[in-house]
């Protein structure tokens, strides 16, 4: 998978932005900022090849969604936060990995399932983690527990120690959580306020 | 891959109506649905395209846990799940005890944040704490005075030496009296560390910052990573993370108005007249983000919060949506009703 992107990527030089992204291109961001990124992402992994996969992948979400940036520094930032976002992304999804190699190990049944069934179960629970992984954690497990493990609202709540009440509202809830995100995938984001880089507010919101 | 589902609905479901389909796949996959039920959702379904479209979405989203749901090995991958989900809340706990040491030089500060426990098993486990819609008036042992609005906790540390309250949820306002011992009095939150010099003051606590509004006598903060410190006079707020402090502003007097079960609102978002009322309500509270920025006047009694909606809706252009009742939206006026 990390090679086809690789193989993909090769040709980011050669892309040509859309006319309206005339100040820095593509092409300088990535002369000017790969090789910083990768170094970043390089002491932040400590692997290589995992640093050279994710700064290839953050190049391709910038050319996926072009933005401009009107200084070095405004793009550094805005590359090392997505960097920093796909490396959680990793992480988890390796805990993820890890996780179902050692539960199937673990199991009592001498027969193991095929590789590419295994590989099919792990693609699917990678998917809704990533789809899950911003709701409360009583939310998201109630949410696994009643849809993929076809449990009535009424033994979740047994499971988790709930009212069943609850349980249906915490399903309820990340369902529109997954509703919101498959909408914004659709819609294609508009040019969001969300995307505007770091996280951290510096400025005092209106307080009653 | 989006972009042909694009071209093939030119409507998006609008927020109101995502949030009934919601609300409809809760209820259809809780084990209890009725004949009756089935067959009002499917009235709904008939109703209009855009229900069909978001039902489409629900569909989408089942789908996903389908290669799960087939597998002989369903129970192995749920396990996997939540292991995984485990360690990695794991994790970031110890992340941010580590973050704490390597900042702060407080001893009883690390132990309390060196605590592997998740904020709502601290609230659990915490002295003093409010459920949903619960304002308290408590009195401490020296005469200090504390309002502990809903869905709030704290921890009462008095020692010989100081006064100690770690704020673990939510929101307390505070009237400390003089001690006879004349001990320190220090309020603890996540982000940092106030010391009441002679006052009456309101903290809260939000996701990653302390609030604190003073209306009588000074605060000292002292952030917990970087231990800025600043002193906030009477009449003066402000804001701080872990590691930096805002600007302060003029303390807006009608923030002691919670602790009579009131909302004063001098032109403030719905937004957080609503995250207000959702410590007072039992359930779902939804909000279209298209009236989220409506400028809200008066005086509401959030305590209840039934009539506190009955009032938004009768000034402002929105309707109060209700389902169930634990399952409350507030939608734009006019929207695809019904």
């Amino acid at each position: 998978m990390p090679h086809a992107r690789r193989v993909e990527s090769q040709g980011v030089d050669k892309i040509v932005s859309p006319p309206e992204y005339a100040s820095p291109t593509i092409e300088h961001l990535y002369d000017d900022h790969h090789d910083w990124l990768q170094g970043w992402l390089r002491r932040r992994l400590g692997n290589a090849a995992d640093a050279a996969d994710l700064a290839h992948d953050a190049f391709l979400r910038l050319i996926e969604k072009p933005r401009r940036f009107d200084s070095a520094p405004e793009a550094r930032v805005y590359l090392r936060t997505m960097a920093n976002g796909l490396c959680v992304d990793l992480w988890r999804r390796r805990s993820i990995e890890q996780a179902w190699l050692d539960t199937l190990a673990a199991r009592p049944e001498a027969v193991a399932p095929s590789a590419e069934h295994q590989v099919i179960v792990l693609e699917a629970l990678q998917e809704i983690d990533t789809m899950l992984r911003s709701l409360p954690p009583k939310a998201a497990r109630a949410f696994v527990l009643a849809v993929a493990g076809d449990m009535t609202h009424k033994e979740v709540a047994q499971e988790l120690g709930v009212s069943t009440r609850t349980v249906t509202t915490y399903v309820a809830q990340a369902m529109l959580h997954c509703l919101r995100l498959e909408a914004r995938q659709v819609v294609e984001e508009l040019p969001c306020s969300g995307e505007q880089t770091p996280s951290f507010p510096t400025t005092v919101p209106a307080v009653s | 891959m989006t972009t042909a589902s694009l071209k093939s609905t030119p409507s998006e479901p609008s927020h109101g109506v995502l949030e009934q389909a919601a609300e409809w796949f809760a209820v259809l996959d809780s084990g209890e649905a009725t004949a009756a039920d089935r067959s009002r959702w499917e009235s709904w379904l008939a109703e209009s395209a855009e229900h069909q479209e978001a039902w489409r979405y629900v569909e989408r989203i089942s789908h996903r846990f389908e290669p799960i749901k087939a597998s002989s090995e369903r129970q192995t991958a749920i396990t996997a799940y939540e292991r995984a989900n485990s360690v990695l809340a794991r994790r970031r706990q110890v992340l941010l005890g580590i973050a704490s040491i390597a900042g702060s030089g407080l001893l009883g500060w690390i132990t309390w944040r060196h605590t592997p426990l998740p904020g709502t098993a601290q609230a659990w486990m915490a002295d003093y704490r409010t459920g949903t819609g619960e304002v308290r008036e408590i009195a401490l042992s020296d005469g200090t005075r504390i309002w502990i609005n809903a869905v709030s906790a704290f921890n009462q540390d008095y020692r010989p030496d100081q006064r100690r309250l770690q704020l673990v949820k939510g929101e307390v306002l505070i009237d400390t009296a003089a001690d006879p011992l004349r001990r320190p009095f220090y309020v603890e939150t996540p982000q940092g560390r106030l010391q009441a010099l002679g006052t009456r003051f309101t903290v809260r606590l939000d996701e990653t910052e302390t609030f604190v509004a003073v209306f009588e006598g000074r605060i000292e903060v002292r952030t917990a990573t970087t231990g800025a410190t600043t002193i906030i006079p009477a009449g003066q707020q402000l804001r701080f993370t872990d590691a930096s402090l805002a600007a302060a502003e003029a303390a807006d007097p009608a923030r002691e108005a919670w602790t009579r079960g009131l909302l004063v609102a001098r032109n403030i978002p719905l937004s957080d007249v609503v995250k207000e009322l959702r410590r007072h309500h039992h359930g779902h509270l939804g909000l279209a983000p298209e009236v989220a920025d409506l400028r809200v006047f008066g005086g509401y009694p959030v305590g209840d919060p039934d009539r506190t909606l009955a009032m938004l809706e009768s000034v402002m252009p929105i309707r109060v949506h209700r389902t169930q009742p634990w399952w409350v939206s507030i939608e734009p006026r006019g929207e695809a009703a019904r």
